[in-house]
């Protein structure tokens, strides 16, 4: 098994690079955090790009109310730990309306309650500029990102007129009513942020480590059952099944899957064995063929 | 168990870790002609070098049995054209990222759009790239694209291409014409700057010499393009650069703390060493680089770090903190090598801004003086300049920016030039010539104003409209000629 690590501290000093171009240009950058394994490592190279100095912009967490205890737990110890600025975002109006991921499909749930309450929340904050933790690694169309991601007015991208990224010069001269995604991960992968954690010796949300939780399985995927609000379908059982997580979004729309990889190690290990992708254990990406791209123009991250 | 022993391995300090970093990540491009297989290659690539994983491959699979361009066969660039345009015109429009790593080197691929419309997007990635590899259909050999492609890969700086001839199946395996092919791609290749140019003859669609060696072309002895990609060296600056680094922020902290954010682009620098700030001429001694990780002795090209001086030099982002021996040129007339962008040409009026490392210049006035031709890759004089051309151009600065040439040290001699009106990035470029110290306004420059140009060139026109729009016409003229033999021009009418 190859451990390859020598690149990381370029990947690393690449992002504090693109941190520190986007502090310097924009009047007020936000960084999306969703409390996962990739916003972990955002975070901390944040830290690390302004340090000493406190981070010079707060952090946007957008709660569509369906993430895991563990996961509001985790960002809740975390910013009381290292002193952060929190802005935690619900849409009330989706919440009012009962938009949920049992009654609605994922495209319509995620919509309403990630996409347009982003979008409220950087309005409200009147960010001009967000970081988010994408990496192109994670699916095709993330594949084309810039780093600095302009969006027109009403936040939509626009695959076809991105702006040309030329060298390490970053361009954050804003026209008209436009903002900017940064995506300082652009260049990491999957197997990279594992070993990134590792490395640092950062704390994660214990769910990415093997442990018994209740599960029911659907369609396949690995449901793990995180609080009441469960529906189960006739017949179904919650049964106790040793799993962890890839990947964590809201709790019935992530698949965990079947692991013993209970520590940092053996999860580098099985990440770089993985013969799946990641993106698997996320049931909103195959609702529709080409659905990232299409959620990413209407203003999803 | 590993992860302890890579710990120690990283953790010893700079000097330690840049050796271990030498090639250990490679940022590769693949380019060339429209239909040449430059999507079909990166995908093969991955998917004999286990790049894919398996849900990727029965998507793929799914797919390409469904379009079946290829018969049976997989359409690899399935993996890489990921919007949804791409997939229904079955075109690159805009590069893809896609990585791999073997034992020993983690690999960036871009690959870029082959098509003339999407040359911007094309110059976007090979500025990211240390490796070319630039395709050519074996039966067609290079192309006009083929050849504007390498001239922006030279334009750019980088200095190792791989010409891949694929589609070797097509030509009957032919070893006489891959001779006539990499003759010719040599010949061409002598025009530019590029270090290193490799050949290798392969099949993107049946994989030979990508992966696998091929055995339908026992007359090919050298590497497979995985082979050459696992061997190759990345670096290309030479050992004792001078220092440089352009200044981000500046951070402060509780204690006083005042300190220059950046990335070293260039050189070393150590604690209780020199430096002077170009654009000012103040010096400082180094006193602390402070990381969160602990301060550093010493700091090298493509560190993040911050830089505490034992004098506040009262810079701002903008700066470039150098060596004291070798410094930046404080210029203020620039010539340079330009890729222009912008479907918007060139305008002479337009506003625009020079955005170099971490500096934004106003740009006083700007010509073009020739353009590249992609037929015989010579340069033309001329004053004009559209979209996806490559043209030489003079530039004169707003005030001193602290630069580098681009042949000397790339990071620092770069630039990019973007539109006042609406921030775009019009055009990327390289320095290739700079003055310090232009004239002020009064001091060799020459006004033209409305009393000069009614004497004599203007004296036939009257007060109407279209005689006022007329000597607007032969002001920007005569300002552009003289700007192009590089008088430095003001129009004051």
């Amino acid at each position: 098994m190859t451990q390859l690590t020598s690149h990381l501290k370029l990947l690393e000093a690449e992002s504090i690079h693109i941190f520190r171009e986007a502090a310097a240009q924009f009047r007020a950058p936000v960084l999306l955090y969703s409390i996962g394994k990739d916003s972990t490592v955002l975070l901390h190279l944040a830290r690390k790009a302004f340090w000493p100095a406190k981070l010079p912009f707060p952090l946007l967490h957008v709660d569509t109310t369906w993430k895991f205890h563990d996961m509001i737990a985790f960002r809740d110890k975390t910013v009381r730990e290292l002193g952060l600025d929190l802005i935690v975002h619900t849409n009330h109006d989706g919440l009012a309306r009962n938009i949920n991921p049992f009654d609605h499909p994922p495209s319509v749930y995620t919509d309403v309650m990630k996409t347009v309450a982003l979008r409220q929340a950087l309005d409200a904050g009147g960010f001009d500029a967000a970081f988010g933790g994408a990496r192109r690694d994670e699916e095709a169309s993330r594949a084309k990102e810039r780093v600095f991601s302009f969006r027109a007015a009403g936040h939509r991208w626009e695959p076809r007129r991105q702006r040309p990224e030329m060298w390490q010069l970053l361009n954050g001269r804003l026209g008209k009513g436009e903002t900017v995604r940064v995506f300082p991960l652009s260049n990491w992968t999957e197997g990279d942020v594992w070993r990134y954690i590792a490395l640092e010796k950062l704390d994660v949300v214990p769910l990415y480590f093997a442990d018994m939780r209740p599960v029911v399985t659907r369609n396949g995927q690995l449901i793990v059952v995180d609080d009441e609000r469960m529906r189960l379908e006739p017949g179904e059982t919650p049964v106790m099944r040793k799993v962890r997580f890839r990947t964590l979004g809201c709790w019935p729309l992530t698949a965990a899957i079947e692991s013993d990889a209970a520590d940092l190690d053996a999860v580098v290990e099985e990440t770089l064995a993985a013969k799946v992708s990641e993106r698997a254990g996320r049931l909103i990406d195959h609702d529709q063929a080409g659905a990232m791209e299409m959620k990413k123009r209407e203003g999803y991250f | 168990m590993h992860l302890v022993q890579l710990r120690e391995e990283v953790g010893t300090g700079p000097a330690a870790v840049q050796a271990a970093q030498k090639g250990a990540l490679v940022r590769l491009l693949t380019c060339g002609s429209v239909d040449d297989g430059k999507s079909t290659l990166i995908g093969r690539l991955l998917w004999d070098g286990a790049g894919v994983t398996e849900d990727q491959r029965a998507a793929v699979t799914l797919a390409s049995h469904n379009r079946a361009v290829n018969g049976e066969k997989i359409d690899f660039s399935l993996l890489l054209d990921g919007l949804q345009a791409e997939r229904e015109q079955g075109i690159t429009i805009d590069i893809a990222w896609r990585y791999f790593e073997t034992q020993d080197r983690r690999f960036i691929i871009i690959d870029s759009p082959g098509h003339e419309q999407y040359t911007r997007n094309m110059a976007t990635g090979a500025s990211h790239a240390d490796i070319a590899i630039l395709l050519v259909d074996a039966r067609h050999g290079a192309k006009r694209q083929t050849r504007r492609h390498a001239a922006i890969c030279n334009l750019v700086g980088i200095k190792k291409v791989v010409l891949a001839v694929n589609k070797m199946d097509a030509v009957n395996w032919s070893e006489a014409r891959y001779r006539e092919i990499e003759r010719d791609f040599r010949v061409m290749a002598g025009s530019f700057s590029f270090a290193q140019v490799t050949t290798i003859p392969v099949a993107a669609l049946t994989g030979d010499n990508v992966v696998y060696r091929s055995a339908a072309m026992p007359w090919y002895a050298g590497p497979t393009l995985l082979d050459y990609l696992e061997a190759v060296d990345p670096e290309a600056e030479q050992e004792d650069a001078p220092f440089r680094m352009p200044v981000q922020l500046v951070l402060r902290a509780a204690g006083d703390f005042r300190g220059y954010a950046g990335t070293v682009t260039s050189g070393r620098i150590g604690v209780g060493e020199r430096i002077v700030d170009a654009r000012s001429g103040l010096g400082a001694t180094l006193r602390r680089i402070a990381t969160m990780d602990g301060d550093l002795a010493s700091a090298s090209k493509g560190d993040a770090v911050t830089l505490v001086l034992d004098t506040d030099l009262d810079i701002s982002r903008g700066a470039v903190l150098s060596e004291v021996p070798r410094r930046p040129i404080n210029a203020d007339v620039i010539e340079a090598r330009l890729v222009w962008l912008s479907e918007a040409p060139f305008d002479p009026e337009a506003g625009y801004l020079l955005r170099t490392a971490t500096d934004l210049t106003p740009v006083t006035s700007m010509s073009v003086s020739a353009l590249v031709d992609f037929e015989t890759l010579a340069s033309a004089p001329a004053h004009a300049c559209n979209v996806n051309d490559i043209a030489d151009c003079r530039i004169l600065l707003g005030r001193a920016a602290a630069i580098d040439l681009f042949s000397d040290l790339p990071l620092t001699g770069n630039f990019v030039l973007v539109s006042a009106i609406d921030g775009a990035t019009v055009a990327g470029g390289v320095i290739t010539w700079a003055q310090a110290g232009a004239p002020e306004v009064g001091d060799n420059v020459l006004v033209l104003d409305r009393a000069l140009l009614a004497r004599g060139l203007c004296s036939d026109l009257g007060d109407s409209p279209a005689d006022l729009a007329e000597f607007n016409r032969r002001a920007q003229e005569v300002a552009v000629l003289l700007r192009s033999v590089g008088v430095p021009v003001l129009i004051e009418i």
